[in-house]
């Protein structure tokens, strides 16, 4: 199944590059992108379906629920690394990623 | 909690009781990062964004799954619907087009060799437009019944719909 490569698509690729490694949250990569959950949700769904990115329950804290992370499979990063976006059309990154180390 | 974060809590997990299995684990986690979020009307929108990126998801494969479903128990059914009235549209037209012909040959007869009479004409058009054509379509019928019935339909409806034509045509001149 081919995936469609929007300039959104590109956008969150380059957004897991930064920190290839890390597990990093939906709402996170929200403030990064700037994208909406609307738009950034059906990209991540997207990638996972296509064995791009792994999914994973991070454990809760107390009196709050586990959240969702994300992280690139290696497939994916190879998929990121070619497709990866030019620096000038990359978006600046507003706040620090809050990933979470592996 | 305000209400409005209590609102888009709601809307979220109403998203999850309707969501399909397939996408709940996505709805969970989209209501779960409500709770990281400092400001009120930012988890409002992510809520509204994420219950349209559910929709976005969900219909297409429910759609999906829905004629997948379908085309197992109705596709067949539909084929030979499409079919049968292929067939019977097959039949129509060849009706139609063997009287066009007909009457076309007539006309043509009748330039070529003019009739010295009107009532010459009249029998000489009955025969050719009308006995001639509906012995095709009852022998063609006939023929046809077994192995393509829907043109065979069609041709004894062209049949049918002729005599009727006629019948209306006598009782009212």
């Amino acid at each position: 199944m081919k995936l469609r490569l929007s300039p959104q698509t590109l956008q969150v690729l380059d957004a897991f590059l930064q920190a290839p490694k890390d597990w990093i949250y939906g709402y996170d990569i929200s403030r990064n992108t700037g994208l909406k959950s609307g738009t950034l949700y059906p990209i991540l769904m997207r990638l996972a379906e296509r064995k791009l990115l792994e999914t994973s329950w991070e454990t809760a804290e107390v009196g709050r629920p586990p959240r969702h992370m994300y992280r690139l499979t290696p497939e994916g990063m190879r998929f990121a690394k070619e497709h990866h976006l030019q620096p000038a059309t990359r978006r600046p990154a507003r706040v620090a990623f809050g990933g979470v180390n592996s | 909690m305000s209400a409005i974060r209590r609102l888009a809590s709601r809307l979220l997990g109403a998203a999850v009781r309707h969501s399909s299995s397939k996408s709940q684990e996505w709805v969970r986690a989209m209501l779960s990062e409500l709770d990281y979020m400092e400001s009120d009307w930012a988890a409002l929108f992510w809520a509204l964004g994420s219950a349209r990126a559910i929709f976005k998801y969900s219909v297409p494969r429910q759609l999906h799954t829905w004629l997948g479903t379908r085309s197992n128990e109705e596709e067949g059914m539909l084929k030979h619907m499409r079919r049968t009235a292929a067939g019977t549209l097959a039949g129509i037209g060849i009706a139609v087009g063997v009287l066009v012909a007909a009457f076309g040959l007539v006309r043509l007869l009748l330039v070529i060799f003019p009739a010295p009479t009107l009532k010459g004409v009249e029998s000489v058009q009955m025969l050719a437009v009308i006995v001639v054509p509906e012995t095709i379509f009852v022998v063609a019928a006939v023929a046809l019944w077994r192995k393509r019935r829907p043109m065979a339909v069609g041709l004894v409806l062209s049949a049918v719909t002729l005599v009727a034509h006629i019948v209306v045509h006598l009782t009212t001149h």
